[in-house]
Protein backbone atom coordinates (compact mmCIF):
# COMPACT_ATOMS: atom_id res chain seq x y z
CA UNK A 1 0.00 0.00 0.00
CA UNK A 2 1.39 3.87 -0.67
CA UNK A 3 1.87 6.22 1.76
CA UNK A 4 -0.69 8.72 1.90
CA UNK A 5 -0.29 11.41 -0.44
CA UNK A 6 1.45 14.38 1.01
CA UNK A 7 0.31 18.34 0.68
CA UNK A 8 3.12 20.16 -0.84
CA UNK A 9 4.30 23.67 0.77
CA UNK A 10 5.83 25.57 -1.21
CA UNK A 11 7.50 28.45 1.34
CA UNK A 12 11.14 30.42 1.35
CA UNK A 13 10.29 31.92 5.23
CA UNK A 14 10.98 28.87 7.81
CA UNK A 15 8.70 31.29 10.04
CA UNK A 16 5.66 31.01 7.84
CA UNK A 17 6.05 27.58 7.23
CA UNK A 18 6.91 27.25 11.46
CA UNK A 19 3.58 28.61 12.26
CA UNK A 20 1.46 26.93 8.52
CA UNK A 21 3.05 23.81 10.48
CA UNK A 22 1.72 24.66 13.71
CA UNK A 23 -1.78 25.48 12.07
CA UNK A 24 -2.00 21.89 10.75
CA UNK A 25 -0.89 20.56 13.64
CA UNK A 26 -4.15 20.90 15.22
CA UNK A 27 -6.04 18.47 12.71
CA UNK A 28 -2.79 15.95 12.79
CA UNK A 29 -1.80 16.92 8.97
CA UNK A 30 0.83 18.26 9.75
CA UNK A 31 3.53 14.74 9.00
CA UNK A 32 1.70 14.16 5.74
CA UNK A 33 3.52 18.05 4.48
CA UNK A 34 6.35 18.28 2.80
CA UNK A 35 7.91 21.81 3.10
CA UNK A 36 10.30 22.85 -0.13
CA UNK A 37 12.16 26.28 1.00
CA UNK A 38 12.14 27.42 -2.54
CA UNK A 39 11.45 27.28 -6.27
CA UNK A 40 13.87 25.76 -7.69
CA UNK A 41 13.56 23.11 -4.79
CA UNK A 42 9.37 22.40 -5.29
CA UNK A 43 10.30 21.71 -9.03
CA UNK A 44 13.01 19.21 -8.13
CA UNK A 45 10.78 17.69 -5.66
CA UNK A 46 7.91 17.56 -8.50
CA UNK A 47 10.02 15.96 -11.12
CA UNK A 48 11.52 13.78 -8.71
CA UNK A 49 15.15 14.97 -8.90
CA UNK A 50 17.79 16.39 -6.78
CA UNK A 51 17.51 15.71 -3.26
CA UNK A 52 14.58 13.91 -4.38
CA UNK A 53 15.34 11.57 -7.01
CA UNK A 54 14.75 8.17 -4.32
CA UNK A 55 11.09 9.47 -3.21
CA UNK A 56 8.21 7.67 -3.20
CA UNK A 57 6.93 8.85 -7.00
CA UNK A 58 3.22 10.38 -7.09
CA UNK A 59 2.11 13.55 -7.39
CA UNK A 60 1.01 15.60 -4.18
CA UNK A 61 -2.33 15.96 -3.68
CA UNK A 62 -2.26 19.94 -3.17
CA UNK A 63 0.46 22.46 -3.49
CA UNK A 64 0.34 25.52 -1.34
CA UNK A 65 2.83 28.14 -3.30
CA UNK A 66 4.21 31.35 -2.27
CA UNK A 67 4.70 33.78 -4.67
CA UNK A 68 8.02 35.63 -3.57
CA UNK A 69 10.32 32.63 -3.47
CA UNK A 70 14.49 33.10 -4.45
CA UNK A 71 15.91 31.38 -7.30
CA UNK A 72 12.40 30.49 -8.67
CA UNK A 73 9.95 32.07 -7.96
CA UNK A 74 6.23 31.21 -7.33
CA UNK A 75 4.73 32.25 -10.25
CA UNK A 76 7.60 30.32 -12.59
CA UNK A 77 6.66 27.32 -10.47
CA UNK A 78 2.79 27.32 -11.40
CA UNK A 79 3.45 28.07 -15.70
CA UNK A 80 5.45 24.96 -15.44
CA UNK A 81 3.58 22.83 -13.76
CA UNK A 82 1.10 23.56 -15.87
CA UNK A 83 2.36 23.47 -18.68
CA UNK A 84 3.22 20.20 -17.98
CA UNK A 85 0.81 16.93 -18.74
CA UNK A 86 1.78 15.59 -15.52
CA UNK A 87 1.58 17.96 -13.16
CA UNK A 88 -1.39 20.37 -14.78
CA UNK A 89 -3.89 18.67 -12.63
CA UNK A 90 -2.59 18.99 -9.30
CA UNK A 91 -4.59 21.73 -7.70
CA UNK A 92 -1.94 24.65 -6.40
CA UNK A 93 -3.23 27.30 -3.97
CA UNK A 94 -1.39 30.22 -3.91
CA UNK A 95 -0.53 31.06 -0.73
CA UNK A 96 1.02 34.81 -0.12
CA UNK A 97 1.42 38.38 1.22
CA UNK A 98 0.68 40.17 -1.65
CA UNK A 99 -2.65 41.62 -2.73
CA UNK A 100 -1.42 43.23 -5.38
CA UNK A 101 -3.66 42.96 -8.36
CA UNK A 102 -1.54 41.98 -11.10
CA UNK A 103 -0.49 39.01 -8.81
CA UNK A 104 -3.79 37.47 -8.85
CA UNK A 105 -4.83 38.34 -12.37
CA UNK A 106 -1.49 36.18 -13.65
CA UNK A 107 -1.90 33.62 -10.87
CA UNK A 108 -5.35 33.27 -11.94
CA UNK A 109 -4.11 33.36 -15.91
CA UNK A 110 -1.83 30.82 -15.07
CA UNK A 111 -4.18 28.65 -13.95
CA UNK A 112 -3.83 28.65 -10.08
CA UNK A 113 -6.90 26.68 -8.59
CA UNK A 114 -6.86 29.53 -4.95
CA UNK A 115 -5.66 32.71 -3.85
CA UNK A 116 -5.19 33.10 -0.53
CA UNK A 117 -3.64 36.35 1.20
CA UNK A 118 -1.63 35.30 4.61
CA UNK A 119 -3.58 37.33 7.41
CA UNK A 120 -1.57 39.21 9.43
CA UNK A 121 -3.50 38.47 12.81
CA UNK A 122 -2.43 34.76 14.09
CA UNK A 123 -5.59 34.14 14.77
CA UNK A 124 -7.20 34.38 11.23
CA UNK A 125 -3.87 32.94 9.51
CA UNK A 126 -4.09 29.98 11.65
CA UNK A 127 -8.13 29.28 10.49
CA UNK A 128 -7.07 29.89 6.97
CA UNK A 129 -4.13 27.31 7.22
CA UNK A 130 -6.13 25.06 8.84
CA UNK A 131 -9.38 25.31 6.54
CA UNK A 132 -7.29 25.18 3.33
CA UNK A 133 -5.18 22.04 4.61
CA UNK A 134 -8.72 20.31 5.24
CA UNK A 135 -10.70 21.18 2.68
CA UNK A 136 -7.52 20.41 -0.31
CA UNK A 137 -5.99 17.62 1.93
CA UNK A 138 -9.08 16.09 3.28
CA UNK A 139 -12.38 16.43 1.62
CA UNK A 140 -11.63 17.05 -1.68
CA UNK A 141 -11.35 14.22 -3.93
CA UNK A 142 -7.61 15.40 -6.07
CA UNK A 143 -7.66 13.90 -9.45
CA UNK A 144 -6.29 10.56 -10.99
CA UNK A 145 -2.26 10.54 -10.99
CA UNK A 146 -0.89 10.35 -14.41
CA UNK A 147 2.39 9.92 -13.61
CA UNK A 148 1.30 6.54 -11.75
CA UNK A 149 0.40 3.12 -13.44
CA UNK A 150 -3.01 2.45 -13.77
CA UNK A 151 -4.30 0.02 -11.18
CA UNK B 1 2.81 94.04 -32.69
CA UNK B 2 2.79 97.80 -33.77
CA UNK B 3 5.60 97.35 -36.67
CA UNK B 4 3.23 94.64 -38.31
CA UNK B 5 0.05 97.50 -37.92
CA UNK B 6 2.28 99.59 -40.00
CA UNK B 7 3.64 97.67 -42.58
CA UNK B 8 0.05 95.94 -43.08
CA UNK B 9 -1.45 99.60 -43.47
CA UNK B 10 0.97 100.51 -45.84
CA UNK B 11 0.47 97.67 -47.89
CA UNK B 12 -3.10 98.67 -47.76
CA UNK B 13 -2.03 102.16 -48.73
CA UNK B 14 0.29 101.20 -51.41
CA UNK B 15 -2.88 98.84 -52.43
CA UNK B 16 -5.46 101.67 -52.88
CA UNK B 17 -3.00 104.57 -54.46
CA UNK B 18 -2.03 102.06 -57.27
CA UNK B 19 -5.95 100.95 -58.09
CA UNK B 20 -6.55 104.40 -58.34
CA UNK B 21 -3.76 105.02 -60.58
CA UNK B 22 -4.36 101.85 -62.62
CA UNK B 23 -7.53 103.31 -62.83
CA UNK B 24 -6.49 106.29 -64.24
CA UNK B 25 -4.49 105.21 -67.01
CA UNK B 26 -7.40 102.72 -68.66
CA UNK B 27 -9.32 105.96 -68.65
CA UNK B 28 -6.45 107.48 -70.20
CA UNK B 29 -6.32 104.95 -72.26
CA UNK B 30 -10.12 105.37 -73.50
CA UNK B 31 -10.17 108.63 -74.37
CA UNK B 32 -6.55 108.29 -75.95
CA UNK B 33 -8.35 106.15 -78.55
CA UNK B 34 -11.61 108.68 -78.87
CA UNK B 35 -8.63 111.34 -79.82
CA UNK B 36 -7.59 108.67 -82.35
CA UNK B 37 -10.89 108.24 -83.41
CA UNK B 38 -11.62 112.24 -83.93
CA UNK B 39 -8.53 112.69 -86.17
CA UNK B 40 -9.41 110.12 -88.43
CA UNK B 41 -12.66 111.55 -88.78
CA UNK B 42 -11.23 114.65 -88.92
CA UNK B 43 -9.28 113.62 -92.11
CA UNK B 44 -12.44 111.83 -93.44
CA UNK B 45 -14.45 115.31 -93.18
CA UNK B 46 -11.52 117.01 -94.97
CA UNK B 47 -11.80 114.50 -97.95
CA UNK B 48 -15.00 114.47 -98.02
CA UNK B 49 -15.73 118.30 -98.46
CA UNK B 50 -13.59 118.02 -101.07
CA UNK B 51 -15.08 115.39 -102.94
CA UNK B 52 -18.57 116.59 -102.47
CA UNK B 53 -17.30 119.75 -104.08
CA UNK B 54 -15.72 117.76 -106.76
CA UNK B 55 -18.70 116.24 -107.81
CA UNK B 56 -21.10 119.41 -107.62
CA UNK B 57 -18.96 120.90 -110.19
CA UNK B 58 -18.49 118.29 -112.35
CA UNK B 59 -22.74 118.24 -112.48
CA UNK B 60 -22.36 122.29 -112.75
CA UNK B 61 -20.02 121.51 -115.98
CA UNK B 62 -22.20 118.95 -117.39
CA UNK B 63 -25.30 118.59 -116.07
CA UNK B 64 -25.46 114.34 -115.65
CA UNK B 65 -27.84 113.59 -113.33
CA UNK B 66 -25.63 111.03 -111.90
CA UNK B 67 -22.91 113.48 -110.36
CA UNK B 68 -25.55 115.28 -108.82
CA UNK B 69 -26.54 111.52 -107.19
CA UNK B 70 -23.24 111.42 -106.60
CA UNK B 71 -22.95 114.46 -104.75
CA UNK B 72 -25.99 113.98 -102.54
CA UNK B 73 -24.92 110.50 -101.37
CA UNK B 74 -21.24 112.41 -100.29
CA UNK B 75 -23.46 115.02 -98.44
CA UNK B 76 -25.40 112.62 -96.62
CA UNK B 77 -22.38 110.93 -95.48
CA UNK B 78 -21.25 114.01 -94.56
CA UNK B 79 -23.66 114.75 -91.85
CA UNK B 80 -23.41 111.39 -90.28
CA UNK B 81 -19.47 112.36 -89.91
CA UNK B 82 -20.46 115.40 -88.48
CA UNK B 83 -22.83 113.25 -85.85
CA UNK B 84 -19.95 111.65 -84.83
CA UNK B 85 -17.50 114.13 -84.53
CA UNK B 86 -19.70 116.05 -82.22
CA UNK B 87 -19.72 112.44 -79.96
CA UNK B 88 -16.17 112.25 -79.73
CA UNK B 89 -15.60 115.89 -79.01
CA UNK B 90 -17.70 115.81 -76.10
CA UNK B 91 -15.49 116.73 -72.80
CA UNK B 92 -13.69 119.31 -74.50
CA UNK B 93 -14.99 122.68 -74.71
CA UNK B 94 -12.96 124.33 -77.11
CA UNK B 95 -13.01 121.60 -79.12
CA UNK B 96 -17.27 121.68 -78.92
CA UNK B 97 -17.06 124.84 -79.90
CA UNK B 98 -15.21 124.29 -82.91
CA UNK B 99 -17.33 121.24 -84.08
CA UNK B 100 -20.22 124.23 -83.81
CA UNK B 101 -18.23 126.41 -86.12
CA UNK B 102 -17.66 123.72 -88.31
CA UNK B 103 -21.52 122.68 -88.44
CA UNK B 104 -22.51 126.06 -89.11
CA UNK B 105 -19.05 126.08 -92.18
CA UNK B 106 -20.59 123.61 -93.55
CA UNK B 107 -24.40 124.87 -93.13
CA UNK B 108 -23.14 127.59 -95.19
CA UNK B 109 -21.14 125.32 -97.20
CA UNK B 110 -24.36 123.13 -98.40
CA UNK B 111 -26.35 126.56 -99.19
CA UNK B 112 -23.86 127.74 -101.83
CA UNK B 113 -24.00 124.15 -103.02
CA UNK B 114 -27.84 124.33 -103.10
CA UNK B 115 -28.24 127.96 -104.53
CA UNK B 116 -25.64 126.72 -107.35
CA UNK B 117 -27.85 123.62 -108.49
CA UNK B 118 -31.16 125.97 -108.36
CA UNK B 119 -29.45 128.34 -110.73
CA UNK B 120 -28.27 125.74 -112.91
CA UNK B 121 -31.85 124.46 -112.93
CA UNK B 122 -32.80 128.26 -113.77
CA UNK B 123 -30.60 129.60 -116.22
CA UNK B 124 -28.95 126.24 -117.58
CA UNK B 125 -25.35 125.68 -117.79
CA UNK B 126 -24.36 129.01 -118.97
CA UNK B 127 -25.57 130.91 -116.21
CA UNK B 128 -23.38 128.77 -113.64
CA UNK B 129 -20.39 128.63 -115.88
CA UNK B 130 -18.38 130.99 -113.70
CA UNK B 131 -19.34 129.63 -110.51
CA UNK B 132 -18.08 125.93 -111.69
CA UNK B 133 -14.63 127.31 -112.69
CA UNK B 134 -14.27 129.11 -108.86
CA UNK B 135 -16.17 126.27 -106.95
CA UNK B 136 -19.64 127.20 -105.69
CA UNK B 137 -18.35 127.00 -102.13
CA UNK B 138 -14.74 127.92 -102.24
CA UNK B 139 -14.86 130.06 -99.18
CA UNK B 140 -16.86 127.85 -97.06
CA UNK B 141 -14.39 124.76 -97.92
CA UNK B 142 -11.16 126.46 -97.30
CA UNK B 143 -13.11 127.95 -93.64
CA UNK B 144 -13.98 123.91 -92.69
CA UNK B 145 -10.29 123.30 -93.56
CA UNK B 146 -9.21 125.97 -91.21
CA UNK B 147 -11.83 124.57 -88.44
CA UNK B 148 -10.40 120.86 -89.19
CA UNK B 149 -6.77 122.04 -88.85
CA UNK B 150 -7.55 124.03 -85.66
CA UNK B 151 -9.63 121.02 -84.26
CA UNK B 152 -6.58 118.43 -85.09
CA UNK B 153 -3.82 120.36 -84.16
CA UNK B 154 -5.55 120.91 -80.58
CA UNK B 155 -6.36 117.10 -80.19
CA UNK B 156 -2.75 116.06 -80.87
CA UNK B 157 -1.64 118.40 -78.56
CA UNK B 158 -3.95 117.49 -76.11
CA UNK B 159 -3.03 113.73 -76.80
CA UNK B 160 0.24 114.70 -76.40
CA UNK B 161 -0.12 116.22 -72.78
CA UNK B 162 -1.90 113.07 -72.26
CA UNK B 163 0.43 110.15 -73.10
CA UNK B 164 3.25 112.18 -71.26
CA UNK B 165 1.31 112.25 -67.95
CA UNK B 166 -0.04 108.04 -68.42
CA UNK B 167 3.81 107.83 -69.11
CA UNK B 168 4.51 109.79 -65.34
CA UNK B 169 1.67 107.95 -63.88
CA UNK B 170 2.94 104.42 -65.07
CA UNK B 171 6.43 105.10 -63.95
CA UNK B 172 5.15 105.97 -60.53
CA UNK B 173 2.78 102.94 -60.21
CA UNK B 174 5.16 100.93 -61.07
CA UNK B 175 7.50 102.35 -58.40
CA UNK B 176 4.86 101.87 -55.78
CA UNK B 177 4.01 97.90 -56.44
CA UNK B 178 8.14 97.70 -56.37
CA UNK B 179 7.45 99.39 -52.74
CA UNK B 180 4.46 97.04 -52.27
CA UNK B 181 6.22 93.93 -53.35
CA UNK B 182 9.08 94.95 -51.20
CA UNK B 183 6.92 95.46 -48.37
CA UNK B 184 5.19 92.28 -48.43
CA UNK B 185 8.75 90.21 -48.84
CA UNK B 186 9.41 91.97 -45.53
CA UNK B 187 6.42 91.11 -44.11
CA UNK B 188 6.63 87.37 -45.55
CA UNK B 189 10.04 87.48 -44.00
CA UNK B 190 9.05 88.18 -40.27
CA UNK B 191 6.24 85.92 -40.44
CA UNK B 192 8.64 82.99 -41.73
CA UNK B 193 10.93 84.03 -38.68
CA UNK B 194 8.54 84.11 -35.95
CA UNK B 195 6.68 81.00 -37.28
CA UNK B 196 10.20 79.19 -37.18
CA UNK B 197 10.92 81.19 -33.94
CA UNK B 198 7.64 79.77 -32.36
CA UNK B 199 8.24 76.11 -33.91
CA UNK B 200 11.31 75.56 -32.37
CA UNK B 201 10.05 76.91 -29.04
CA UNK B 202 7.05 74.52 -29.02
CA UNK B 203 9.68 71.44 -30.45
CA UNK B 204 12.05 72.52 -27.01
CA UNK B 205 8.84 72.85 -24.97
CA UNK B 206 7.60 69.03 -25.90
CA UNK B 207 11.12 67.78 -25.52
CA UNK B 208 10.60 68.85 -22.30
CA UNK B 209 7.59 67.64 -22.01
CA UNK B 210 8.79 64.12 -23.18
CA UNK B 211 11.47 64.35 -20.78
CA UNK B 212 9.32 64.80 -17.67
CA UNK B 213 6.55 62.37 -18.24
CA UNK B 214 9.74 59.72 -18.93
CA UNK B 215 10.60 60.96 -15.52
CA UNK B 216 7.07 60.68 -14.04
CA UNK B 217 6.62 57.46 -15.75
CA UNK B 218 10.00 56.33 -14.10
CA UNK B 219 9.01 57.58 -10.37
CA UNK B 220 5.36 55.50 -10.78
CA UNK B 221 7.23 52.52 -11.47
CA UNK B 222 9.17 52.80 -8.94
CA UNK B 223 6.61 53.50 -6.54
CA UNK B 224 4.79 50.62 -7.59
CA UNK B 225 7.68 48.07 -6.80
CA UNK B 226 7.92 49.69 -3.39
CA UNK B 227 4.48 49.65 -2.64
CA UNK B 228 5.00 45.59 -3.62
CA UNK B 229 7.27 44.96 -1.43
CA UNK B 230 5.76 46.92 1.66
CA UNK B 231 2.71 44.88 1.03
CA UNK B 232 4.68 41.57 0.74
CA UNK B 233 7.68 41.73 2.81
CA UNK B 234 6.00 44.33 5.79
CA UNK B 235 3.53 42.26 5.99
CA UNK B 236 5.84 38.89 6.68
CA UNK B 237 7.43 40.02 9.54
CA UNK B 238 4.01 41.17 11.28
CA UNK B 239 2.37 37.61 11.11
CA UNK B 240 6.13 36.51 12.80
CA UNK B 241 5.61 38.70 15.61
CA UNK B 242 1.64 37.73 16.46
CA UNK B 243 2.35 34.42 15.34
CA UNK B 244 4.74 33.79 17.43
CA UNK B 245 3.14 35.70 20.06
CA UNK B 246 0.60 33.41 20.31
CA UNK B 247 3.05 30.63 20.54
CA UNK B 248 4.53 32.03 23.43
CA UNK B 249 1.31 32.70 25.13
CA UNK B 250 0.22 28.98 24.48
CA UNK B 251 3.53 27.60 25.75
CA UNK B 252 3.47 29.67 29.26
CA UNK B 253 -0.48 29.22 29.66
CA UNK B 254 0.06 27.53 32.90
CA UNK B 255 2.90 29.95 34.38
CA UNK B 256 2.67 33.04 32.89
CA UNK B 257 2.14 36.07 34.97
CA UNK B 258 -0.57 38.78 34.50
CA UNK B 259 1.75 41.39 33.49
CA UNK B 260 3.64 38.85 31.03
CA UNK B 261 -0.04 38.29 29.52
CA UNK B 262 -0.50 41.85 28.96
CA UNK B 263 3.12 42.63 27.34
CA UNK B 264 2.61 39.92 24.99
CA UNK B 265 -2.00 41.05 24.23
CA UNK B 266 0.13 44.72 23.51
CA UNK B 267 2.98 43.31 21.02
CA UNK B 268 -0.30 41.47 19.59
CA UNK B 269 -2.19 44.50 19.20
CA UNK B 270 0.67 46.48 17.89
CA UNK B 271 1.71 43.98 14.95
CA UNK B 272 -2.21 44.02 14.40
CA UNK B 273 -2.34 48.04 14.42
CA UNK B 274 1.21 47.84 12.10
CA UNK B 275 -0.62 45.90 9.70
CA UNK B 276 -3.87 47.86 9.09
CA UNK B 277 -1.57 51.06 8.76
CA UNK B 278 -0.08 49.55 5.74
CA UNK B 279 -3.10 47.91 4.35
CA UNK B 280 -4.50 51.41 4.65
CA UNK B 281 -1.25 53.33 2.84
CA UNK B 282 -1.56 50.26 0.02
CA UNK B 283 -5.22 51.72 -0.31
CA UNK B 284 -4.15 54.83 -0.14
CA UNK B 285 -1.22 54.57 -2.88
CA UNK B 286 -3.56 52.24 -5.11
CA UNK B 287 -6.59 54.94 -5.26
CA UNK B 288 -3.85 56.83 -6.82
CA UNK B 289 -2.26 55.17 -9.38
CA UNK B 290 -5.87 52.66 -10.00
CA UNK B 291 -7.18 53.19 -13.58
CA UNK B 292 -10.28 55.02 -13.58
CA UNK B 293 -13.77 53.99 -14.56
CA UNK B 294 -16.13 56.93 -16.06
CA UNK B 295 -19.63 56.56 -15.95
CA UNK B 296 -22.61 58.29 -14.24
CA UNK B 297 -22.97 57.74 -10.67
CA UNK B 298 -26.23 58.24 -8.97
CA UNK B 299 -25.46 59.85 -5.58
CA UNK B 300 -28.79 59.34 -4.06
CA UNK B 301 -28.58 55.64 -4.65
CA UNK B 302 -24.99 55.19 -3.89
CA UNK B 303 -25.28 57.24 -0.14
CA UNK B 304 -28.47 54.55 0.58
CA UNK B 305 -26.10 51.82 -0.31
CA UNK B 306 -23.40 53.22 2.14
CA UNK B 307 -25.57 53.11 4.99
CA UNK B 308 -26.57 49.91 4.02
CA UNK B 309 -22.97 48.68 4.43
CA UNK B 310 -22.81 50.50 7.51
CA UNK B 311 -26.07 49.23 9.56
CA UNK B 312 -23.91 47.03 11.71
CA UNK B 313 -22.21 49.94 12.78
CA UNK B 314 -25.38 51.30 13.62
CA UNK B 315 -26.60 49.26 15.62
CA UNK B 316 -27.71 50.19 19.19
CA UNK B 317 -27.44 53.66 18.23
CA UNK B 318 -29.98 56.32 17.84
CA UNK B 319 -29.83 58.37 14.36
CA UNK B 320 -31.78 61.08 12.82
CA UNK B 321 -30.88 61.18 9.42
CA UNK B 322 -31.84 64.11 7.38
CA UNK B 323 -31.42 62.73 3.33
CA UNK B 324 -31.66 65.92 0.78
CA UNK B 325 -32.26 65.31 -3.31
CA UNK B 326 -28.54 64.04 -4.37
CA UNK B 327 -27.95 64.20 -8.52
CA UNK B 328 -25.92 62.19 -10.65
CA UNK B 329 -21.91 62.66 -11.65
CA UNK B 330 -20.15 61.87 -13.93
CA UNK B 331 -17.10 59.55 -11.83
CA UNK B 332 -16.09 56.02 -10.94
CA UNK B 333 -18.59 54.68 -9.01
CA UNK B 334 -16.10 52.03 -6.38
CA UNK B 335 -13.85 55.33 -5.93
CA UNK B 336 -17.04 57.84 -5.10
CA UNK B 337 -18.54 54.92 -3.13
CA UNK B 338 -14.93 54.92 -1.08
CA UNK B 339 -15.62 58.78 -0.57
CA UNK B 340 -19.07 58.75 0.87
CA UNK B 341 -18.45 55.21 2.93
CA UNK B 342 -15.59 57.43 4.82
CA UNK B 343 -17.52 60.32 4.95
CA UNK B 344 -20.48 58.94 6.67
CA UNK B 345 -18.51 56.55 9.23
CA UNK B 346 -16.88 59.46 10.26
CA UNK B 347 -20.06 61.33 10.68
CA UNK B 348 -21.77 57.94 12.10
CA UNK B 349 -17.93 57.50 14.19
CA UNK B 350 -17.73 61.13 15.52
CA UNK B 351 -21.33 61.54 17.10
CA UNK B 352 -20.65 58.28 19.32
CA UNK B 353 -21.30 60.61 22.25
CA UNK B 354 -24.42 61.80 21.11
CA UNK B 355 -27.85 60.34 23.01
CA UNK B 356 -29.23 61.19 19.50
CA UNK B 357 -26.92 61.57 16.16
CA UNK B 358 -28.23 63.90 13.93
CA UNK B 359 -26.86 63.37 10.15
CA UNK B 360 -27.65 65.39 7.28
CA UNK B 361 -26.85 65.14 3.37
CA UNK B 362 -27.59 67.29 0.77
CA UNK B 363 -26.85 69.98 -1.81
CA UNK B 364 -24.82 72.68 -0.72
CA UNK B 365 -25.40 74.63 -4.15
CA UNK B 366 -25.30 73.88 -7.63
CA UNK B 367 -23.39 75.75 -10.11
CA UNK B 368 -23.69 75.25 -14.18
CA UNK B 369 -20.11 73.60 -13.68
CA UNK B 370 -19.67 71.39 -10.02
CA UNK B 371 -22.39 70.48 -8.05
CA UNK B 372 -21.39 71.05 -3.91
CA UNK B 373 -22.19 68.37 -1.48
CA UNK B 374 -22.37 68.74 2.56
CA UNK B 375 -22.18 65.59 4.98
CA UNK B 376 -22.95 67.66 8.54
CA UNK B 377 -23.29 66.03 11.98
CA UNK B 378 -23.74 67.11 15.53
CA UNK B 379 -21.24 65.39 16.63
CA UNK B 380 -18.03 66.05 18.37
CA UNK B 381 -16.54 68.35 15.40
CA UNK B 382 -12.91 69.98 15.45
CA UNK B 383 -10.96 73.13 16.08
CA UNK B 384 -10.90 75.34 12.94
CA UNK B 385 -7.18 76.19 13.38
CA UNK B 386 -6.48 72.06 12.26
CA UNK B 387 -8.23 72.05 9.36
CA UNK B 388 -5.81 72.32 7.18
CA UNK B 389 -4.24 68.71 8.91
CA UNK B 390 -7.90 66.82 8.43
CA UNK B 391 -7.17 65.53 4.89
CA UNK B 392 -3.62 64.20 5.03
CA UNK B 393 -2.23 61.06 5.73
CA UNK B 394 -2.56 59.52 8.83
CA UNK B 395 -3.53 62.42 10.33
CA UNK B 396 -5.93 62.44 13.92
CA UNK B 397 -7.24 65.57 15.71
CA UNK B 398 -8.62 62.94 18.11
CA UNK B 399 -6.38 60.37 20.30
CA UNK B 400 -6.61 56.73 19.73
CA UNK B 401 -8.45 55.65 23.07
CA UNK B 402 -10.90 58.35 22.15
CA UNK B 403 -12.30 57.20 18.35
CA UNK B 404 -10.29 54.75 16.76
CA UNK B 405 -8.51 54.40 13.25
CA UNK B 406 -5.43 54.91 11.25
CA UNK B 407 -6.33 58.12 10.22
CA UNK B 408 -6.33 57.23 6.32
CA UNK B 409 -10.19 57.89 5.77
CA UNK B 410 -10.44 61.80 4.58
CA UNK B 411 -6.56 61.60 2.89
CA UNK B 412 -8.40 59.08 0.16
CA UNK B 413 -11.79 61.29 0.02
CA UNK B 414 -9.28 63.88 -0.57
CA UNK B 415 -7.05 62.15 -3.25
CA UNK B 416 -10.22 60.47 -5.40
CA UNK B 417 -12.19 64.02 -5.38
CA UNK B 418 -9.28 65.65 -6.83
CA UNK B 419 -8.85 62.85 -9.31
CA UNK B 420 -12.55 63.53 -10.26
CA UNK B 421 -11.18 67.28 -10.71
CA UNK B 422 -13.19 68.45 -7.38
CA UNK B 423 -12.36 69.86 -4.52
CA UNK B 424 -13.41 68.94 -0.35
CA UNK B 425 -13.30 71.01 2.79
CA UNK B 426 -14.65 71.11 5.95
CA UNK B 427 -15.94 73.49 8.59
CA UNK B 428 -16.63 72.69 12.45
CA UNK B 429 -16.36 73.72 16.13
CA UNK B 430 -14.87 71.71 18.74
CA UNK B 431 -17.95 69.85 20.01
CA UNK B 432 -20.62 71.75 18.15
CA UNK B 433 -20.36 69.04 15.12
CA UNK B 434 -18.86 69.19 11.69
CA UNK B 435 -19.54 69.88 7.96
CA UNK B 436 -17.83 68.15 4.87
CA UNK B 437 -17.87 69.50 2.00
CA UNK B 438 -17.42 67.36 -1.78
CA UNK B 439 -17.27 69.71 -5.39
CA UNK B 440 -17.34 67.54 -7.73
CA UNK B 441 -17.56 68.74 -11.54
CA UNK B 442 -20.96 68.02 -13.43
CA UNK B 443 -19.51 67.85 -16.87
CA UNK B 444 -16.65 65.15 -16.62
CA UNK B 445 -12.99 66.06 -16.49
CA UNK B 446 -11.50 63.86 -14.74
CA UNK B 447 -7.88 63.33 -14.82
Amino acid sequence: MSPPKPILLAEDNPRDAELALVAMEEHHISDKVVVCRDGAETLDYLYCRGAFASRHRGNPVVVFLDLKMPKVDGLEVLRTMKSDANLRSIPVVVLTSSREERDLRESYALGANAYVVKPVEFGQFVSAVKELSMFWGIINEPPPDPSLPKT
Amino acid sequence: MFGFSLVFVGILLICGISYRNIRVLLDHSGRDTRSYELIQVLRDIDVVTDEAEKHLRRYLVTGEPTYLDNYREVVKHKATLLMEIKDFARGSMDQEERVEQLSQAMDRQFAAQAAAIAKLAEGGIKAVKKTALDGPAKQEIAEIHRIVAAMDRHERETLRLRVRESAAQTRKTIALLAAGALLQLVLLASVYYLIRHDLTERRRVAAELKRHSAMLEAANKELESFSYSVSHDLRAPLRHIDGYAALLRKAMADSMNEKAARYLDTISTSAKQMGQLIDDLLVFSRMGRQEMFHTTVDLAQLVSMVRDDLRLDLHGREISWTIGALPSVPGDPAMLRQVFMNLIANAVKFTRTRPVAEIAIGVDRLTPTEVVIFVRDNGVGFDMRYASKLFGVFQRLHRADEFEGTGIGLANVRRIVHRHGGRTWAEGAPDRGATFYVALPTAGRAR
